[in-house]
């Protein structure tokens, strides 16, 4: 158990549902991404080569224009007019040479233009060259005009594509997110059901600790499944074995335990009715004997109790109890006289429960208030809506609270107890008050006497349905 | 003297508890037929009824039970059946077979003389001077020893019939099973409610018109049995 505790710690505190669609969400945004990476790169290329392309041809027919527009007699004062009225790519720039003339725009020199390519162009030769030009990528593309010594060049700017990039960019993140977000809820969604069988599990499971020694999982006609269903009823059939081995070996010790017992308890019984016939001292042993017998049944009694209790087998007998009637029967039963039974309903609280197993309780809690408690103090009776507790109160020094739990277990003795004194008890009465309580669906703690007075109060909590008949207006 | 002539069929198959067991009752001024299994008893009862009947439930072969249920085929005679444990189906088993009262092993020797004797009390208090009630067509005659339904005489054992008798003579009061395990079985308050059920229960097959829905043996919940006059 504290294996299955310490590896609890060590996993992580997300379930496994969360994690399956973390993981879901993890895959959706791996394959959006490199999607998305992948169409961008792609996009930008086609995109380049599409721009070169049309300011390559609107290079060209504005050089044809130019030309056209071009005689002898063109000075270099003419030019803007012309170049005005050329058709311009958006964020394209021309630059023109009339004889020894520049015209530039503004922000540009002749300096900026690829050596390369200008010196192919002043040797007649078009050309055209992807270039830095003013810190931005551009395409610069020169065309010689010789009819009248000029050239014509048009630089234009790549980036322009950056702008249909971007609007391409937020496209492929939102649809990137919504495909996170989907594949998280497809996550959730297979995860559940993935994992309903393992509901199924569970409440089998809790069937199998709830008693129902025979509960099993139907298989699922699913290979996967069918393993854990397998192996889960394979698990379930040897525990259910295991607890019926339990109880039948607890029957056998039983009946091997009652057989001397009841040979020992009957010539011992025979003894007696001649007791007075014997010596003195034959009649010592024989005290001895039947007084030690006594206590060895008991023993013997309890033990098998307790391992019916192990063993799941016991059961419960449940009758209508008068709850006041039975109290003094079970005060009278430990010859217990004058004892205060506190009972606000008269005599006429009804409960349900198991008599011989709460006369056990109730004589197990009279024998330990009268032997570690100082005598039995009191008796009371309360109830609410559901269930009913029944309280005694000692005398003694009360239990500290360290200890208050301890007392229940098997073989525990106060530590104010000393060892064996004459009569005391094998240290099984209290353990078999906690069992036979809980067999009911109760509780039994030790708390302090609420008059503030020195003392224990050990309290037996037990559910009852919910209409508690009481006698009145009955017969 | 009550004891006198009084013979008790024991069943046991451990021959050392069935000697203890046959010195303790014969302290008690019984005479006791000794038999180790159910064929045995069978066959002693046969030959020669017994007062009152002892049975242990585990035996090899034909088992406690069906020893009890061959027995009251034929005989109202008192049975004591001894079984391992009080929580058990045993119990119930038992009493349904026809037992009318129950030990559990180990028991001291006053204790099963005290439920013999109790028993003996019963088959013998035929001579308590009763008048005849009649319930409609319910007649409890104490003084006869008989009970007539219409006029034809139905036939109980000795504690189904002091049970009737009990009740018969406080119709209408409600007894709880604690009052009724005292008056017929000689129990004080512990004594096992279960005897009472099974009893009533049995009573109500032979004396009821519909057992299931009882017009004479009701149970008043949380308290007890009454007969409704």
């Amino acid at each position: 158990m504290t294996d299955a505790l310490q590896h609890r710690d060590d996993r992580p505190a997300v379930g496994l549902r969360a994690r399956i669609s973390l993981l879901f969400a993890f895959g959706a945004l791996v394959v959006s991404v490199v999607l998305a990476g992948v169409t961008l790169v792609f996009a930008r290329g086609q995109l380049v080569e599409n721009r070169e392309e049309s300011a390559a041809v609107i290079a060209v027919s504005n050089a044809v224009r130019l030309n056209n527009q071009l005689t002898p007699d063109t000075t270099f004062e003419d030019l803007p007019t012309i170049i005005d009225s050329l058709t311009s790519l958006e964020g394209s720039q021309s630059l023109v040479r009339l004889r020894e003339e520049w015209l530039l725009p503004p922000e540009l020199g002749r300096g900026d233009l690829p050596g390369v390519l200008a010196a192919q162009v002043e040797a007649g030769e078009p050309g055209q060259l992807r270039a830095i030009v003013g810190g931005r990528p551009q395409v610069v593309i020169g065309l010689p005009l010789p009819a009248f010594d000029a050239a014509y060049f048009e630089i234009v700017d790549l980036e322009g594509v950056n702008d249909t990039l971007g609007s391409i960019r937020i496209i492929l993140l939102s649809t990137g997110a919504a495909t996170t977000l989907l594949g998280a809820a497809i996550g959730a969604w297979a995860s559940r059901r993935a994992l309903r069988p393992l509901r199924r599990v569970r409440s089998a499971a809790e069937a199998i600790a709830g008693g129902r020694l025979d509960t099993r999982l139907e298989r699922q006609a699913d290979p996967d499944l069918d393993a854990l269903a397998d192996s889960f009823n394979g698990m379930a059939a040897a525990l259910e074995a295991r607890i019926r081995r339990d109880a039948r070996f607890a029957s056998e010790v039983s009946h091997e335990l009652r057989s001397p017992l009841m040979t020992l308890t009957t010539s011992v019984g025979v003894l007696e009715a001649r007791r007075d016939q014997f010596s003195e001292r034959s009649r010592t042993a024989l005290d001895l004997l039947s007084q030690d017998l006594a206590r060895f049944s008991r023993l013997v009694e309890d033990l098998l109790e307790i391992s019916r209790f192990d063993a799941g087998a016991a059961s419960l007998e449940v009758t209508d109890l008068n709850l006041a009637d039975f109290i003094d029967a079970t005060l009278r039963a430990t010859h217990l006289v004058g004892v205060p039974v506190v009972d606000p309903f008269h005599g006429r609280l009804v409960i349900e429960a198991d008599k011989r197993r709460m006369a056990r309780v109730m004589s197990n809690l009279f024998v330990n208030a009268t032997r570690h408690g100082g005598g039995v103090a009191g008796v009371v009776i309360e109830a609410d809506a559901g269930t009913v507790r029944i309280a005694v109160e000692d005398d003694g020094p009360g239990v500290p609270a360290n200890e208050r739990n301890q007392v229940f277990d098997r073989f525990s003795r106060g530590a104010s107890a000393g060892r064996r004194g004459g009569d005391s008890g094998a240290g099984l009465g209290l353990s078999l008050v906690w069992e036979d309580v809980r067999l009911h669906g109760g509780r039994v703690w030790i708390e302090d006497r609420p008059s503030g007075a020195p003392g224990a109060r050990f309290v037996v909590e037990l559910p009852q349905p919910e209409s508690m008949d009481d006698e009145e207006g009955r017969g | 003297m009550m004891a006198m002539g009084t013979r008790i069929l024991t069943v046991e198959d451990d021959v050392r508890i069935r000697t203890a067991v046959r010195l303790a009752l014969e302290d008690e001024g019984w005479e006791v037929d000794e038999t180790a299994s159910g064929e045995e008893a069978l066959e002693a009862f046969g030959r020669a009824p017994s007062d009152v009947v002892l049975i242990d439930i585990m035996l090899p072969g034909v088992d406690g039970f069906e020893v009890c249920r061959a027995i009251r085929r034929t005989s109202a005679v008192p049975i004591v059946m001894v079984t391992a444990r009080a929580d058990t189906h045993d119990v119930v088993a038992g009493l349904e077979a026809g037992a009318d009262d129950y030990l559990t092993k180990p028991f001291a020797p006053k204790e099963l003389s005290a439920r013999i004797r109790a028993l003996l009390r019963r088959s013998r208090s035929t001579e308590a001077e009763s008048a005849t009630m009649q319930f409609e067509q319910l007649e409890i005659a104490p003084d006869e020893g008989a009970v007539r339904m219409g006029g034809i005489e139905v036939h109980l054992t000795r504690t189904e019939f002091q049970l009737l008798v009990e009740l018969g003579q406080q119709a209408g009061r409600v007894l709880s099973r604690e009052d009724l395990l005292e008056r017929v079985w000689g129990y004080d308050y512990f004594g096992d409610g279960r005897l009472v059920d099974v009893h009533i229960r049995r009573l109500r097959t032979k004396i009821e018109p519909d057992p299931a829905n009882p017009r004479f043996v009701v149970t008043i919940r949380g308290m007890g049995y009454k007969l409704q006059p």
